[in-house]
Protein backbone atom coordinates (compact mmCIF):
# COMPACT_ATOMS: atom_id res chain seq x y z
CA UNK A 1 0.00 0.00 0.00
CA UNK A 2 1.20 3.49 -0.86
CA UNK A 3 2.38 5.97 1.77
CA UNK A 4 1.88 9.08 -0.28
CA UNK A 5 -0.97 9.79 -2.66
CA UNK A 6 -2.22 12.80 -4.56
CA UNK A 7 -5.88 13.63 -4.30
CA UNK A 8 -7.96 15.94 -6.51
CA UNK A 9 -10.87 17.84 -5.03
CA UNK A 10 -13.11 18.14 -8.08
CA UNK A 11 -15.60 20.81 -7.02
CA UNK A 12 -18.20 20.96 -9.77
CA UNK A 13 -21.69 22.25 -10.37
CA UNK A 14 -24.14 19.77 -11.87
CA UNK A 15 -26.81 19.88 -14.51
CA UNK A 16 -29.92 18.85 -12.61
CA UNK A 17 -31.14 15.53 -13.94
CA UNK A 18 -28.65 15.35 -16.83
CA UNK A 19 -26.46 12.31 -16.21
CA UNK A 20 -24.83 12.42 -19.64
CA UNK A 21 -23.65 15.99 -19.19
CA UNK A 22 -22.49 15.36 -15.63
CA UNK A 23 -20.49 12.29 -16.68
CA UNK A 24 -18.96 14.35 -19.50
CA UNK A 25 -17.91 16.96 -16.98
CA UNK A 26 -16.53 14.31 -14.63
CA UNK A 27 -14.44 12.79 -17.42
CA UNK A 28 -13.05 16.23 -18.27
CA UNK A 29 -12.14 16.88 -14.64
CA UNK A 30 -10.58 13.45 -14.11
CA UNK A 31 -8.42 13.90 -17.21
CA UNK A 32 -7.34 17.35 -16.03
CA UNK A 33 -6.63 16.09 -12.51
CA UNK A 34 -4.65 13.12 -13.77
CA UNK A 35 -2.50 15.43 -15.87
CA UNK A 36 -1.70 17.26 -12.65
CA UNK A 37 -0.65 14.02 -10.97
CA UNK A 38 -3.81 13.12 -9.06
CA UNK A 39 -4.42 9.44 -8.39
CA UNK A 40 -7.80 9.84 -6.71
CA UNK A 41 -10.42 12.30 -7.97
CA UNK A 42 -13.36 13.11 -5.71
CA UNK A 43 -16.69 14.61 -6.81
CA UNK A 44 -19.58 15.94 -4.67
CA UNK A 45 -22.66 14.17 -3.32
CA UNK A 46 -25.16 13.07 -6.02
CA UNK A 47 -22.82 14.51 -8.63
CA UNK A 48 -24.20 12.13 -11.26
CA UNK A 49 -27.62 13.78 -11.17
CA UNK A 50 -27.36 17.02 -9.22
CA UNK A 51 -28.68 17.27 -5.66
CA UNK A 52 -32.11 18.85 -6.13
CA UNK A 53 -33.94 16.57 -8.53
CA UNK A 54 -36.86 15.79 -6.21
CA UNK A 55 -39.38 13.33 -7.78
CA UNK A 56 -37.11 12.82 -10.78
CA UNK A 57 -34.94 10.72 -8.48
CA UNK A 58 -37.28 7.78 -9.14
CA UNK A 59 -36.37 7.86 -12.82
CA UNK A 60 -32.70 8.68 -12.32
CA UNK A 61 -31.73 6.05 -9.72
CA UNK A 62 -29.69 3.09 -10.97
CA UNK A 63 -28.52 -0.24 -9.69
CA UNK A 64 -24.87 -0.30 -8.60
CA UNK A 65 -22.81 -1.62 -10.32
CA UNK A 66 -24.80 -0.60 -13.35
CA UNK A 67 -24.91 1.58 -16.42
CA UNK A 68 -23.36 4.78 -15.05
CA UNK A 69 -20.84 3.10 -12.78
CA UNK A 70 -19.63 1.12 -15.79
CA UNK A 71 -18.98 4.36 -17.68
CA UNK A 72 -17.12 5.75 -14.68
CA UNK A 73 -15.10 2.52 -14.48
CA UNK A 74 -14.14 3.02 -18.13
CA UNK A 75 -13.04 6.58 -17.37
CA UNK A 76 -11.01 5.28 -14.42
CA UNK A 77 -9.41 2.65 -16.64
CA UNK A 78 -8.68 5.11 -19.41
CA UNK A 79 -7.15 7.75 -17.14
CA UNK A 80 -5.60 5.45 -14.54
CA UNK A 81 -7.28 7.33 -11.68
CA UNK A 82 -9.49 6.26 -8.81
CA UNK A 83 -12.82 8.13 -8.80
CA UNK A 84 -15.29 8.77 -6.01
CA UNK A 85 -18.68 10.29 -6.87
CA UNK A 86 -22.26 10.31 -5.66
CA UNK A 87 -25.46 8.96 -7.23
CA UNK A 88 -28.97 7.77 -6.40
CA UNK A 89 -28.87 3.99 -6.10
CA UNK A 90 -31.81 1.72 -6.85
CA UNK A 91 -31.71 -1.34 -4.62
CA UNK A 92 -30.79 -4.46 -6.58
CA UNK A 93 -32.88 -6.56 -4.22
CA UNK A 94 -36.11 -4.62 -3.97
CA UNK A 95 -35.95 -2.68 -7.28
CA UNK A 96 -38.09 -0.14 -5.47
CA UNK A 97 -36.04 1.53 -2.76
CA UNK A 98 -33.43 4.22 -3.32
CA UNK A 99 -30.27 5.13 -1.44
CA UNK A 100 -28.07 8.22 -1.50
CA UNK A 101 -24.81 6.47 -2.34
CA UNK A 102 -21.12 7.20 -2.76
CA UNK A 103 -19.28 5.02 -5.26
CA UNK A 104 -15.59 4.28 -5.65
CA UNK A 105 -14.17 2.93 -8.90
CA UNK A 106 -10.55 2.23 -9.83
CA UNK A 107 -8.54 1.54 -12.99
CA UNK A 108 -9.14 -2.13 -12.15
CA UNK A 109 -12.91 -1.68 -11.98
CA UNK A 110 -15.66 -1.28 -9.38
CA UNK A 111 -14.35 -1.06 -5.81
CA UNK A 112 -17.41 -0.47 -3.67
CA UNK A 113 -20.17 1.77 -2.44
CA UNK A 114 -21.37 3.43 0.74
CA UNK A 115 -24.99 4.32 1.48
CA UNK A 116 -25.61 7.54 3.41
CA UNK A 117 -26.67 6.72 6.96
CA UNK A 118 -28.05 10.06 8.11
CA UNK A 119 -30.65 11.57 5.79
CA UNK A 120 -31.49 15.20 6.57
CA UNK A 121 -35.22 15.84 6.48
CA UNK A 122 -35.66 19.30 7.90
CA UNK A 123 -35.42 22.88 6.66
CA UNK A 124 -34.92 22.65 2.88
CA UNK A 125 -33.88 18.98 2.99
CA UNK A 126 -36.29 16.17 2.18
CA UNK A 127 -34.03 13.13 1.88
CA UNK A 128 -36.06 10.71 3.98
CA UNK A 129 -38.92 11.27 1.59
CA UNK A 130 -36.83 9.69 -1.15
CA UNK A 131 -34.04 7.62 0.35
CA UNK A 132 -33.71 4.62 2.60
CA UNK A 133 -30.74 5.01 4.95
CA UNK A 134 -27.65 2.85 4.79
CA UNK A 135 -26.56 0.74 7.74
CA UNK A 136 -22.98 -0.18 6.93
CA UNK A 137 -19.93 1.93 7.68
CA UNK A 138 -17.37 0.41 5.32
CA UNK A 139 -13.66 0.89 4.83
CA UNK A 140 -12.20 0.02 1.45
CA UNK A 141 -8.69 -1.40 1.27
CA UNK A 142 -7.25 0.00 -1.92
CA UNK A 143 -3.86 0.55 -3.43
CA UNK A 144 -4.25 4.17 -2.38
CA UNK A 145 -4.80 3.31 1.27
CA UNK A 146 -7.72 2.42 3.51
CA UNK A 147 -10.54 4.74 2.58
CA UNK A 148 -13.77 5.37 4.49
CA UNK A 149 -16.64 7.14 2.75
CA UNK A 150 -19.24 9.37 4.38
CA UNK A 151 -21.83 11.66 2.86
CA UNK A 152 -22.60 15.23 3.94
CA UNK A 153 -24.95 15.13 6.98
CA UNK A 154 -23.16 11.98 8.25
CA UNK A 155 -20.38 14.30 9.38
CA UNK A 156 -22.64 15.76 12.10
CA UNK A 157 -22.64 12.34 13.77
CA UNK A 158 -19.10 11.61 14.98
CA UNK A 159 -19.76 7.93 15.50
CA UNK A 160 -19.83 7.26 11.72
CA UNK A 161 -16.35 8.65 11.16
CA UNK A 162 -15.16 7.05 14.38
CA UNK A 163 -16.35 3.61 13.33
CA UNK A 164 -14.54 3.92 10.02
CA UNK A 165 -11.37 5.06 11.72
CA UNK A 166 -11.56 2.16 14.16
CA UNK A 167 -11.99 -0.16 11.18
CA UNK A 168 -8.64 1.18 9.96
CA UNK A 169 -9.49 4.09 7.67
CA UNK A 170 -6.53 6.37 7.02
CA UNK A 171 -8.45 8.68 4.74
CA UNK A 172 -12.05 9.73 5.29
CA UNK A 173 -13.76 11.07 2.20
CA UNK A 174 -16.86 13.18 2.76
CA UNK A 175 -18.81 14.06 -0.37
CA UNK A 176 -21.33 16.80 0.17
CA UNK A 177 -24.05 19.07 -1.20
CA UNK A 178 -24.10 21.75 1.45
CA UNK A 179 -25.94 25.04 0.90
CA UNK A 180 -24.26 28.23 2.03
CA UNK A 181 -26.38 28.67 5.17
CA UNK A 182 -24.55 25.61 6.57
CA UNK A 183 -21.02 26.63 5.70
CA UNK A 184 -19.85 27.40 9.25
CA UNK A 185 -20.95 23.99 10.51
CA UNK A 186 -19.03 22.13 7.85
CA UNK A 187 -15.90 24.24 8.17
CA UNK A 188 -15.77 23.34 11.85
CA UNK A 189 -16.94 19.72 11.65
CA UNK A 190 -14.57 18.67 8.85
CA UNK A 191 -11.63 19.82 10.96
CA UNK A 192 -13.08 18.26 14.12
CA UNK A 193 -13.58 14.83 12.49
CA UNK A 194 -9.97 14.87 11.23
CA UNK A 195 -8.52 15.88 14.62
CA UNK A 196 -10.60 13.59 16.84
CA UNK A 197 -9.78 10.57 14.70
CA UNK A 198 -6.22 11.53 13.74
CA UNK A 199 -7.08 10.85 10.15
CA UNK A 200 -6.84 12.59 6.78
CA UNK A 201 -10.16 13.96 5.63
CA UNK A 202 -11.07 15.06 2.13
CA UNK A 203 -14.27 17.09 1.90
CA UNK A 204 -15.71 17.83 -1.54
CA UNK A 205 -18.76 20.05 -1.80
CA UNK A 206 -21.04 21.00 -4.65
CA UNK A 207 -21.19 24.49 -6.17
CA UNK A 208 -23.82 26.19 -8.27
CA UNK A 209 -27.46 27.02 -7.61
CA UNK A 210 -30.25 24.45 -7.66
CA UNK A 211 -33.81 25.61 -6.96
CA UNK A 212 -32.52 28.72 -5.20
CA UNK A 213 -30.12 26.75 -2.99
CA UNK A 214 -26.60 28.09 -3.33
CA UNK A 215 -23.91 25.49 -2.68
CA UNK A 216 -20.79 27.07 -1.27
CA UNK A 217 -17.94 24.82 -2.38
CA UNK A 218 -14.95 25.36 -0.11
CA UNK A 219 -13.77 21.75 -0.52
CA UNK A 220 -10.69 20.85 1.45
CA UNK A 221 -8.10 18.28 2.35
CA UNK A 222 -7.37 18.26 6.07
CA UNK A 223 -4.44 16.63 7.83
CA UNK A 224 -4.73 14.48 10.98
CA UNK A 225 -3.70 17.50 13.07
CA UNK A 226 -6.59 19.56 11.67
CA UNK A 227 -4.46 21.61 9.31
CA UNK A 228 -6.17 22.51 6.03
CA UNK A 229 -3.64 21.28 3.47
CA UNK A 230 -5.45 22.54 0.42
CA UNK A 231 -8.76 24.28 -0.19
CA UNK A 232 -10.78 25.10 -3.27
CA UNK A 233 -12.51 28.39 -4.04
CA UNK A 234 -15.83 29.32 -2.50
CA UNK A 235 -18.92 29.47 -4.73
CA UNK A 236 -17.31 28.50 -8.02
CA UNK A 237 -16.07 25.42 -9.79
CA UNK A 238 -12.50 24.56 -8.93
CA UNK A 239 -10.03 21.71 -9.03
CA UNK A 240 -7.24 21.49 -6.46
CA UNK A 241 -4.70 18.76 -5.84
CA UNK A 242 -3.36 17.91 -2.40
CA UNK A 243 -0.94 15.33 -1.12
CA UNK A 244 -1.57 12.86 1.66
CA UNK A 245 1.36 11.29 3.51
CA UNK A 246 -0.01 8.51 5.69
CA UNK A 247 3.20 8.41 7.73
CA UNK A 248 2.06 11.73 9.27
CA UNK A 249 -0.70 9.96 11.17
CA UNK A 250 1.41 8.09 13.69
CA UNK A 251 3.46 10.99 15.08
CA UNK A 252 0.28 13.04 15.47
CA UNK A 253 -1.54 10.20 17.23
CA UNK A 254 1.52 9.91 19.51
CA UNK A 255 1.41 13.65 20.24
CA UNK A 256 -2.36 13.75 20.86
CA UNK A 257 -3.30 10.11 21.50
CA UNK A 258 -7.03 10.34 20.88
CA UNK A 259 -7.46 6.76 19.78
CA UNK A 260 -5.37 5.41 22.64
CA UNK A 261 -7.54 7.30 25.11
CA UNK A 262 -10.88 6.14 23.75
CA UNK A 263 -13.27 4.88 26.46
CA UNK A 264 -15.47 2.09 25.03
CA UNK A 265 -17.36 1.84 28.34
CA UNK A 266 -18.87 5.25 27.60
CA UNK A 267 -20.27 3.98 24.31
CA UNK A 268 -22.57 1.58 26.18
CA UNK A 269 -23.77 4.45 28.36
CA UNK A 270 -24.24 6.57 25.28
CA UNK A 271 -26.42 3.89 23.72
CA UNK A 272 -28.50 3.41 26.88
CA UNK A 273 -29.02 7.15 27.28
CA UNK A 274 -29.80 7.80 23.63
CA UNK A 275 -32.44 5.08 23.61
CA UNK A 276 -34.25 6.85 26.43
CA UNK A 277 -34.06 10.32 24.87
CA UNK B 1 -33.39 34.74 21.56
CA UNK B 2 -33.29 38.49 22.11
CA UNK B 3 -35.43 40.41 19.64
CA UNK B 4 -33.52 43.59 18.85
CA UNK B 5 -32.63 45.43 15.66
CA UNK B 6 -29.15 43.86 15.56
CA UNK B 7 -30.71 40.41 15.13
CA UNK B 8 -31.67 41.50 11.61
CA UNK B 9 -28.08 42.39 10.75
CA UNK B 10 -26.62 40.43 7.88
CA UNK B 11 -23.35 40.63 6.02
CA UNK B 12 -24.90 42.69 3.24
CA UNK B 13 -21.91 42.36 0.92
CA UNK B 14 -22.49 38.59 1.01
CA UNK B 15 -26.23 39.07 0.57
CA UNK B 16 -25.53 41.24 -2.46
CA UNK B 17 -23.28 38.56 -3.96
CA UNK B 18 -25.84 35.83 -3.32
CA UNK B 19 -28.66 37.75 -4.95
CA UNK B 20 -26.57 38.73 -7.94
CA UNK B 21 -25.39 35.14 -8.42
CA UNK B 22 -28.99 33.97 -8.18
CA UNK B 23 -30.25 36.40 -10.85
CA UNK B 24 -27.35 35.65 -13.20
CA UNK B 25 -27.62 31.89 -12.78
CA UNK B 26 -31.38 31.78 -13.25
CA UNK B 27 -31.19 33.98 -16.33
CA UNK B 28 -28.49 31.80 -17.90
CA UNK B 29 -30.44 28.61 -17.21
CA UNK B 30 -33.65 30.09 -18.59
CA UNK B 31 -31.84 31.26 -21.74
CA UNK B 32 -33.80 34.52 -21.61
CA UNK B 33 -32.21 37.74 -22.80
CA UNK B 34 -32.64 39.80 -19.66
CA UNK B 35 -35.09 40.88 -16.99
CA UNK B 36 -37.95 43.33 -17.05
CA UNK B 37 -39.45 44.77 -13.90
CA UNK B 38 -41.95 47.33 -12.78
CA UNK B 39 -40.06 50.36 -11.50
CA UNK B 40 -42.12 52.48 -9.11
CA UNK B 41 -39.28 54.57 -7.74
CA UNK B 42 -39.61 52.90 -4.32
CA UNK B 43 -36.77 51.23 -2.49
CA UNK B 44 -37.80 47.66 -3.39
CA UNK B 45 -38.00 48.08 -7.15
CA UNK B 46 -35.02 50.44 -7.34
CA UNK B 47 -32.83 48.04 -5.36
CA UNK B 48 -33.96 45.00 -7.35
CA UNK B 49 -33.31 46.79 -10.62
CA UNK B 50 -29.89 47.94 -9.41
CA UNK B 51 -28.96 44.42 -8.28
CA UNK B 52 -30.11 43.03 -11.63
CA UNK B 53 -27.95 45.53 -13.47
CA UNK B 54 -24.96 44.67 -11.27
CA UNK B 55 -25.59 40.96 -11.86
CA UNK B 56 -26.17 40.80 -15.61
CA UNK B 57 -25.33 44.28 -16.94
CA UNK B 58 -27.64 47.24 -17.37
CA UNK B 59 -28.19 46.53 -21.07
CA UNK B 60 -30.09 43.37 -20.07
CA UNK B 61 -32.37 45.14 -17.58
CA UNK B 62 -35.50 47.04 -18.50
CA UNK B 63 -37.41 49.03 -15.90
CA UNK B 64 -40.99 49.88 -16.84
CA UNK B 65 -42.35 53.05 -15.30
CA UNK B 66 -46.12 52.64 -15.33
CA UNK B 67 -47.69 55.76 -13.82
CA UNK B 68 -51.37 56.61 -13.85
CA UNK B 69 -53.18 59.85 -13.28
CA UNK B 70 -54.56 59.30 -9.78
CA UNK B 71 -51.29 58.41 -8.08
CA UNK B 72 -48.79 60.07 -10.39
CA UNK B 73 -45.85 61.24 -8.32
CA UNK B 74 -43.05 63.15 -10.00
CA UNK B 75 -40.58 62.46 -7.19
CA UNK B 76 -41.05 58.70 -7.58
CA UNK B 77 -40.52 58.94 -11.33
CA UNK B 78 -37.41 61.04 -10.77
CA UNK B 79 -36.10 58.47 -8.31
CA UNK B 80 -36.67 55.68 -10.82
CA UNK B 81 -34.79 57.59 -13.52
CA UNK B 82 -32.01 58.48 -11.09
CA UNK B 83 -31.38 54.82 -10.24
CA UNK B 84 -31.59 53.82 -13.89
CA UNK B 85 -28.93 56.40 -14.77
CA UNK B 86 -26.69 55.48 -11.86
CA UNK B 87 -26.80 51.72 -12.56
CA UNK B 88 -26.98 52.03 -16.33
CA UNK B 89 -30.16 50.14 -17.15
CA UNK B 90 -32.89 50.99 -19.63
CA UNK B 91 -36.31 52.38 -18.77
CA UNK B 92 -39.53 53.00 -20.59
CA UNK B 93 -42.41 55.07 -19.28
CA UNK B 94 -45.98 54.20 -20.27
CA UNK B 95 -48.96 56.02 -18.85
CA UNK B 96 -51.55 53.34 -18.08
CA UNK B 97 -54.41 55.74 -17.24
CA UNK B 98 -56.43 55.12 -20.40
CA UNK B 99 -56.17 51.32 -20.00
CA UNK B 100 -57.40 51.58 -16.42
CA UNK B 101 -60.28 53.84 -17.41
CA UNK B 102 -61.31 51.30 -20.03
CA UNK B 103 -61.49 48.64 -17.30
CA UNK B 104 -63.46 50.93 -15.01
CA UNK B 105 -66.09 51.54 -17.69
CA UNK B 106 -66.06 47.98 -19.09
CA UNK B 107 -66.70 46.16 -15.82
CA UNK B 108 -70.49 46.30 -15.28
CA UNK B 109 -70.24 46.04 -11.48
CA UNK B 110 -67.27 48.39 -11.11
CA UNK B 111 -67.47 50.39 -7.87
CA UNK B 112 -65.23 53.50 -7.87
CA UNK B 113 -65.59 53.84 -4.11
CA UNK B 114 -63.85 50.53 -3.38
CA UNK B 115 -60.25 51.68 -3.29
CA UNK B 116 -58.69 48.26 -2.77
CA UNK B 117 -60.45 46.46 -5.61
CA UNK B 118 -59.73 49.37 -7.89
CA UNK B 119 -56.12 49.36 -6.73
CA UNK B 120 -55.86 45.67 -7.55
CA UNK B 121 -56.87 46.45 -11.14
CA UNK B 122 -53.91 48.81 -11.28
CA UNK B 123 -51.44 46.21 -9.97
CA UNK B 124 -52.80 43.52 -12.32
CA UNK B 125 -52.76 45.88 -15.28
CA UNK B 126 -49.11 46.67 -14.60
CA UNK B 127 -48.48 42.90 -14.55
CA UNK B 128 -50.08 42.58 -18.00
CA UNK B 129 -47.81 45.28 -19.42
CA UNK B 130 -44.70 43.82 -17.83
CA UNK B 131 -45.44 40.30 -19.07
CA UNK B 132 -46.13 41.58 -22.56
CA UNK B 133 -42.68 43.15 -22.64
CA UNK B 134 -41.18 39.97 -21.22
CA UNK B 135 -42.83 37.84 -23.93
CA UNK B 136 -41.98 40.20 -26.73
CA UNK B 137 -38.34 40.72 -25.69
CA UNK B 138 -37.74 37.17 -24.40
CA UNK B 139 -37.04 38.42 -20.91
CA UNK B 140 -37.88 37.21 -17.42
CA UNK B 141 -40.14 39.16 -15.11
CA UNK B 142 -38.21 40.01 -11.99
CA UNK B 143 -40.26 40.57 -8.86
CA UNK B 144 -39.45 43.20 -6.26
CA UNK B 145 -41.30 41.81 -3.23
CA UNK B 146 -39.74 41.74 0.22
CA UNK B 147 -40.28 39.22 3.01
CA UNK B 148 -42.24 41.53 5.34
CA UNK B 149 -44.94 42.39 2.83
CA UNK B 150 -45.04 38.88 1.38
CA UNK B 151 -45.57 37.36 4.82
CA UNK B 152 -48.28 39.94 5.52
CA UNK B 153 -49.99 39.26 2.19
CA UNK B 154 -49.57 42.96 1.54
CA UNK B 155 -49.65 42.69 -2.22
CA UNK B 156 -52.13 42.07 -5.01
CA UNK B 157 -52.79 38.40 -5.75
CA UNK B 158 -51.74 37.77 -9.37
CA UNK B 159 -50.58 41.40 -9.53
CA UNK B 160 -47.20 42.58 -8.29
CA UNK B 161 -46.48 39.06 -6.97
CA UNK B 162 -46.92 37.50 -10.45
CA UNK B 163 -43.31 37.16 -11.56
CA UNK B 164 -40.73 34.60 -12.64
CA UNK B 165 -38.17 35.21 -9.90
CA UNK B 166 -38.25 37.25 -6.75
CA UNK B 167 -34.64 37.80 -5.67
CA UNK B 168 -35.28 39.81 -2.49
CA UNK B 169 -38.19 37.85 -1.08
CA UNK B 170 -36.11 36.43 1.75
CA UNK B 171 -35.18 39.89 3.07
CA UNK B 172 -37.30 41.86 5.51
CA UNK B 173 -38.09 45.44 4.56
CA UNK B 174 -35.57 46.97 6.96
CA UNK B 175 -32.94 44.63 5.52
CA UNK B 176 -33.82 45.76 1.99
CA UNK B 177 -33.16 49.33 3.07
CA UNK B 178 -29.73 48.30 4.36
CA UNK B 179 -28.98 46.35 1.21
CA UNK B 180 -29.96 49.43 -0.81
CA UNK B 181 -27.38 51.44 1.07
CA UNK B 182 -24.80 48.67 0.64
CA UNK B 183 -25.04 48.96 -3.15
CA UNK B 184 -25.27 52.77 -3.05
CA UNK B 185 -28.87 53.27 -4.06
CA UNK B 186 -29.34 56.99 -3.28
CA UNK B 187 -30.25 57.50 0.38
CA UNK B 188 -33.42 59.47 -0.31
CA UNK B 189 -34.78 56.35 -2.03
CA UNK B 190 -33.47 53.90 0.57
CA UNK B 191 -35.19 55.62 3.48
CA UNK B 192 -38.37 57.05 2.00
CA UNK B 193 -41.71 55.78 3.33
CA UNK B 194 -43.05 52.75 1.49
CA UNK B 195 -46.25 52.86 -0.53
CA UNK B 196 -47.82 50.46 -3.03
CA UNK B 197 -49.29 53.64 -4.66
CA UNK B 198 -52.60 52.04 -5.48
CA UNK B 199 -54.33 55.24 -4.39
CA UNK B 200 -53.26 58.74 -3.46
CA UNK B 201 -51.60 59.11 -0.08
CA UNK B 202 -51.46 55.37 0.59
CA UNK B 203 -48.73 54.53 3.11
CA UNK B 204 -47.71 50.96 3.89
CA UNK B 205 -46.95 51.45 7.58
CA UNK B 206 -50.27 53.20 8.18
CA UNK B 207 -52.15 50.34 6.51
CA UNK B 208 -50.18 47.62 8.23
CA UNK B 209 -50.68 49.41 11.53
CA UNK B 210 -47.08 49.05 12.64
CA UNK B 211 -43.64 50.46 11.83
CA UNK B 212 -41.43 48.21 9.71
CA UNK B 213 -38.78 48.23 12.45
CA UNK B 214 -41.29 46.58 14.80
CA UNK B 215 -43.06 44.47 12.18
CA UNK B 216 -39.79 42.90 11.04
CA UNK B 217 -38.89 41.88 14.57
CA UNK B 218 -42.36 40.41 15.11
CA UNK B 219 -42.10 38.46 11.87
CA UNK B 220 -38.56 37.35 12.71
CA UNK B 221 -39.86 36.02 16.02
CA UNK B 222 -42.71 34.18 14.29
CA UNK B 223 -40.28 32.79 11.71
CA UNK B 224 -38.28 31.39 14.61
CA UNK B 225 -41.34 29.79 16.25
CA UNK B 226 -41.51 32.29 19.13
CA UNK B 227 -44.84 32.59 20.94
CA UNK B 228 -46.78 35.87 20.49
CA UNK B 229 -46.71 36.58 24.24
CA UNK B 230 -42.93 36.27 24.30
CA UNK B 231 -42.55 38.53 21.24
CA UNK B 232 -44.90 41.12 22.76
CA UNK B 233 -43.10 40.95 26.10
CA UNK B 234 -39.68 41.42 24.56
CA UNK B 235 -40.72 44.28 22.29
CA UNK B 236 -42.88 45.97 24.93
CA UNK B 237 -45.96 45.98 22.68
CA UNK B 238 -49.53 44.73 22.96
CA UNK B 239 -49.89 40.96 22.61
CA UNK B 240 -53.05 41.61 20.57
CA UNK B 241 -50.98 43.32 17.87
CA UNK B 242 -48.61 40.35 17.58
CA UNK B 243 -51.54 37.93 17.47
CA UNK B 244 -53.20 40.03 14.77
CA UNK B 245 -50.02 39.95 12.68
CA UNK B 246 -49.67 36.22 13.20
CA UNK B 247 -53.25 35.59 12.12
CA UNK B 248 -52.78 37.75 9.02
CA UNK B 249 -49.53 35.94 8.12
CA UNK B 250 -51.21 32.51 8.34
CA UNK B 251 -54.46 33.60 6.69
CA UNK B 252 -52.63 35.01 3.67
CA UNK B 253 -50.93 31.74 2.70
CA UNK B 254 -53.47 31.34 -0.13
CA UNK B 255 -51.94 34.41 -1.80
CA UNK B 256 -48.48 32.87 -1.78
CA UNK B 257 -49.31 29.51 -3.34
CA UNK B 258 -50.63 27.94 -6.49
CA UNK B 259 -54.40 27.29 -6.23
CA UNK B 260 -55.45 24.45 -3.95
CA UNK B 261 -57.19 21.43 -5.37
CA UNK B 262 -58.56 18.30 -3.76
CA UNK B 263 -56.58 15.09 -4.07
CA UNK B 264 -58.09 12.61 -6.50
CA UNK B 265 -55.27 10.88 -8.30
CA UNK B 266 -51.81 9.36 -7.88
CA UNK B 267 -49.78 12.59 -7.88
CA UNK B 268 -51.39 15.98 -7.45
CA UNK B 269 -50.26 19.45 -8.52
CA UNK B 270 -49.32 21.54 -5.52
CA UNK B 271 -49.40 18.52 -3.19
CA UNK B 272 -47.22 15.52 -4.01
CA UNK B 273 -45.97 16.46 -7.44
CA UNK B 274 -42.56 17.59 -6.23
CA UNK B 275 -40.49 18.72 -9.14
CA UNK B 276 -37.38 20.79 -9.37
CA UNK B 277 -37.91 24.41 -10.40
CA UNK B 278 -34.77 24.56 -12.50
CA UNK B 279 -34.92 21.13 -14.12
CA UNK B 280 -34.04 21.07 -17.82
Amino acid sequence: MREKIKIALAQISCEQGDKTENIRKMEREVTKAKQQGAELVIFPELSLTGYTVRDQIFELAEIIPGHSTTILEQIARKTGAYIIFGMPELSRNTKATIHNTAVIVSPEGFVGKYRKMYLPTHSVFEEKRYFRPGYQPIVFETKLGKIGLIICYDIFFPEVSRLMRLKGAQLLVCISASPSTRRTFFEILTTARAIENTVFLAYVNLVGIEDGLQFWGGSRLIGPNGKVLVRTEYNKEDLKIGEVDYTDIRPIETFVPLLKDLRPDLFDKLKETAEKL
Amino acid sequence: MKLQQSILDLDFSKVEMKIERFIKDYLEKSEAKGVVLGLSGGVDSCTTAALSALAIGGNKVLGLLLPEQETHNITDMDHAKLVAKKFGFKTQMIDITSTLETYYTAIPIFDPNEKLWKGNIKARTRMVYIYYYANKLNMLVCGTSNKSETMMGYFTKWGDIAVDISPMMDLYKTQVRKLAQQINVPKEIAIKPASPTLWLGQLAERELGVKYETLDLILYGLEHFMKPEEIAHQLGIEEALVKKIKRRWLFMEHKRRMPLTTKIQYRTIGADFRLSRTFH
